[in-house]
């Protein structure tokens, strides 16, 4: 099977910029809400099998002058009919006074959930986030660049450790546009959950893009021929090593890429279902989760598939290799 | 790659008895631990049941901050346990079974590190009583008036009593606490003496008879006994300051100041304020359930109720078993015979996963639950990686067994550095993390290091004992050995 992916790669790369920039500019318009994991503050759910009407509760709410509340309509996991309210962080006086307060309307009213968070323990949180992230994507650079150190190709292996980096902004940037979305049209928060659902497509996409660097790394070791230039310098033996390429060094990465495609298809597909069954199956507190992830598996595949390999191949020719053409890369 | 791959050393065959033998042995540790895992289900007195987070069973989660800022750096850690222990002992009194309490440090993230302390109470939806019963825990500390602060704090009053201008309020305004007749603002000017409620060994209320105009001890008091350590600590401190005030405080106010007459050997104190008898009962009540060692405030809750919990489980499992049967049903559309070998992998990789969460063990939540269903979709990758290549090389005429042998070792370079990537970012999430963050890496670590051992030793084993075939027989194990893909 041949996918065409390689010689075809700008439109494949154009279309890759395309939803960056659409991704981004979603974000950017529709903005993410934080959750109260981040910015601190309190929400209570409160369920009722008869819920009053919503202004009637907003009324009560805002009488108790707790700043910068606010009133959402929802159901909760048994199906009841419920409210989140989000406020500032309360103190245990406020909770009670809450508590007491929206209860007192619509028919058994019940407080199913309740969440306070200091604004110290939600910047922490956003901190380690950021962190965290950091500190993943520079080993994923480090240990690729390593994996692939010495195997003389025509480019450097900094080089697939940094475009392993850039599919992943790519990859990041999807899910993040929908959870944008899905902030607009449901409320949807940036959680906990939220930061984990990345950390996961972090995972998976990487694990994508180093299998097809894997191959590509496999092809040129299987296409090159040795030269061994031996000479003697000040009663030391210098031994100097240069490989020919057998073949264009688009047509190996070509073959690492259609070689893999049915790899990369299946287990996104494997991982998709499972996605599918948590989305629809699993409860509305992972259903956002599932939807991220589903989103960013898809832009993984897509991205490990037809951004990875054509970036190398652009890059490559960007520094002055000829990539269409039998040539010499020299390791020592 | 076109040309069927030929090994260069002759490998020598294994008997099929050995292959069969080995095939069975692994089968039949999957059964056993199948079962082990299951056990807990039906028998719930076993002593590893599945750790429930408070979002999946209900409950509170109540997260205080120790003000350690006024502690010697090297005494943290000691404090901080006095304290986890003293709150244990009170939230025990509630009578919630399986609490946890437990000390949390922020990361090195943080600039200053912040020691918390995190109360979970399974089952506890309504914190009012928990919170007052740890709100409770009296914080009774000695301090030691400073002259030198009290005369700072006192020109700042007279400045600001200046610039009030008007009679009608004081400079120092916040605290209208009175020690000698002054009024001084909320900071007093007393020392931390670091002897707290750790050196406290028994607190006794005492009650004179006669409270008619006897004079000096006609009021309820409070008679202390110290820890040796702390009754030595304590005379220390009077012998080193004969003359000064010894500033007595309950949850940070001063009950009395009184003045050291010389140095008070034998371990007890005697703490004496405007209590009424009912006050000093219930203090030294307190005091003998135990003393906070450092001031707490309460920064978070978190209360979910149990019929919420229950349903977001039963959900979360349910999800498992679709997705389960969703995945092994598209591996043995794609893969036939390989691909039930992947299912009997997948089935090893839940068993060894969840006895691995009974035996830590790891505490389930529903973000856990979430990770582990999404982990049964990638669980599989290195089956796929292994087939593929045995595709490759069965469909280039090689026999079937051959073709898994070189299946593995082609595909091994690619699994070992997808997983080291995805093992060291687990690392690292499991380093930075908060406990939830911590929980997730973890089972994402767990679930790297499982589905490799299940690819390579149960789907290995399992693979190598099916009959040995080759695509050009045209025989119905060749059609099973073969994939569902036509070129």
């Amino acid at each position: 099977m041949t996918t065409n992916i390689i010689p075809n790669r700008k439109v494949y790369l154009a279309i890759a910029a395309a939803i960056a920039a659409v991704s981004i500019g979603i974000i950017a318009v529709f903005g993410l809400r934080f959750g109260i994991d981040f910015t601190g503050g309190s929400l209570t759910e409160v369920s009722y099998t008869v819920a009053p009407d919503k202004a009637a509760l907003e009324t009560m709410v805002f009488d108790l002058g707790l700043e910068g509340s606010s009133v959402r309509a929802s159901v909760d996991e048994a199906g009841r009919d419920a409210y989140l309210i989000r406020t500032r962080d309360l103190s245990e006086a406020e909770r009670i006074t809450l508590s007491e307060t929206v209860t007192q309307l619509g028919v058994d009213g019940e407080v199913s959930r309740f969440t306070s968070i200091g604004p110290v323990i939600g910047q922490e949180l956003r901190d380690k986030a950021v962190w965290a992230i950091g500190a993943v994507l520079l080993v994923i650079i480090l240990y690729v660049a390593y994996a692939f150190a010495g195997i003389g190709t025509p480019v450097r292996s900094w080089t697939y450790g940094g475009i392993t980096i850039l599919v992943l902004m790519h990859d990041i940037l999807v899910p993040t546009a929908v959870m944008a979305v899905l902030g607009m049209l449901i409320g949807a928060e940036v959680d906990v959950l939220f930061v984990m659902a990345l950390l996961a497509v972090l995972g998976y996409s990487v694990n994508d893009t180093i299998v097809i660097f894997d191959r590509v790394r496999e092809q040129l070791v299987a296409n090159r021929t040795e030269h061994r230039v031996e000479r003697e310098e000040a009663g030391i033996m210098l031994a100097e090593v240069t490989y020919t390429l057998d073949k264009p060094y688009v047509e190996l990465v070509e073959a690492a890429v259609s070689q893999s495609m049915a790899r990369s298809i299946n287990t996104s597909v494997t991982t998709m279902v499972s996605l599918i069954a948590l989305y629809f199956i699993g409860g509305d507190v992972t259903q956002n989760f599932a939807l991220v992830l589903l989103a960013g598996v898809i832009a993984g595949t897509y991205s490990s598939l037809c951004i990875a390999s054509p970036l190398v191949v652009a890059y490559a020719k960007w520094r002055g290799v000829d990539v269409d053409s039998v040539q010499t890369t020299k390791v020592i | 790659m076109s040309e069927p791959i030929t090994t260069p050393t002759e490998i020598k065959e294994t008997a099929p008895v050995i292959r069969l033998f080995r095939a069975a042995v692994v089968l039949a540790c999957i059964g056993w631990l199948g079962y082990v895992v299951y056990s807990p289900v039906i028998d719930p007195t076993t002593s590893h049941p599945f750790k429930l987070g408070l979002d999946l069973a209900g409950g509170s989660h109540l997260v205080y901050e120790a003000d350690v800022s006024k502690i010697d750096p090297t005494e943290v850690d000691e404090l901080m346990n006095v304290l986890r222990n003293v709150i244990e002992g009170r939230v025990n009194r509630l009578g919630v079974e399986e609490n946890v309490v437990y000390v949390e440090q922020s990361s090195f993230v943080t600039e200053t590190p912040i020691e918390r302390l995190v109360v979970e109470l399974p089952g506890v939806s309504d914190v009012r009583e928990a919170v007052a019963e740890i709100g409770n825990t009296p914080l009774l500390e000695f301090k030691l008036y400073n002259a030198e602060l009290d005369a700072q704090q006192q020109s700042i009053g007279q400045s600001l009593e200046s610039l009030a201008q008007s009679g009608t309020s004081s400079g120092a305004v916040i605290g209208d606490v009175k020690v000698n007749g002054e009024v001084v603002s909320d900071e007093l000017p007393f020392t931390d003496t670091g002897l707290t409620g750790r050196f406290f060994e028994r607190a006794e209320a005492v009650l004179p008879q006669n409270t008619q105009g006897s004079g000096f001890n006609s009021s309820p008091f409070l008679n202390i006994t110290f820890t040796p350590e702390g009754g030595e600590l304590f005379a220390q401190i009077t012998r080193a300051n004969v003359g000064n005030q010894l500033g007595i405080f309950l949850d940070g106010e001063l009950l009395s100041a009184p003045t050291i007459n010389e140095a008070i050997t034998g371990g007890r104190a005697v703490v004496s304020g405007s209590f009424t008898p009912d006050e000093v009962q219930s203090l030294s009540q307190n005091l003998n359930f135990g003393a906070l060692p450092v001031p707490i405030e309460l920064q978070s809750t978190q209360t979910i109720g149990a019929s919420l919990g229950e349903e977001v489980l039963g959900k979360g499992v349910a999800a498992g078993v679709i997705g389960f049967s969703l995945v092994i049903a598209f591996m043995l559309l794609w893969y036939r015979l390989p691909g039930l070998v992947a299912g009997v992998a997948l089935v090893s990789y839940i068993t060894i996963m969840l006895a691995l969460f009974q035996y830590i063990p790891v505490t389930l939540t529903a973000a856990g639950l979430a990770g582990f269903i999404l982990s049964l979709g990638m669980a599989v990758d290195a089956n796929v990686l292994v087939f593929e290549r045995m595709k490759e090389e069965y469909r280039a005429g090689a026999s079937s067994r051959e073709a898994a042998r070189v299946g593995f070792n082609r595909a091994w370079s690619a699994i070992r550095d997808g997983n080291i990537t995805s093992l060291l970012s687990a690392i690292i999430l499991f380093w930075f993390g908060t406990s939830l963050v911590k929980g997730f890496a973890l089972v994402f670590g767990l679930g790297v290091l499982v589905s490799m051992f299940s690819a390579l030793v149960i789907t290995r084993t399992l693979l190598v004992t099916l009959p040995d075939v080759k695509k050009s027989d045209h025989t119905s194990w060749a059609f099973l050995l073969g994939n569902g893909y036509k070129r």
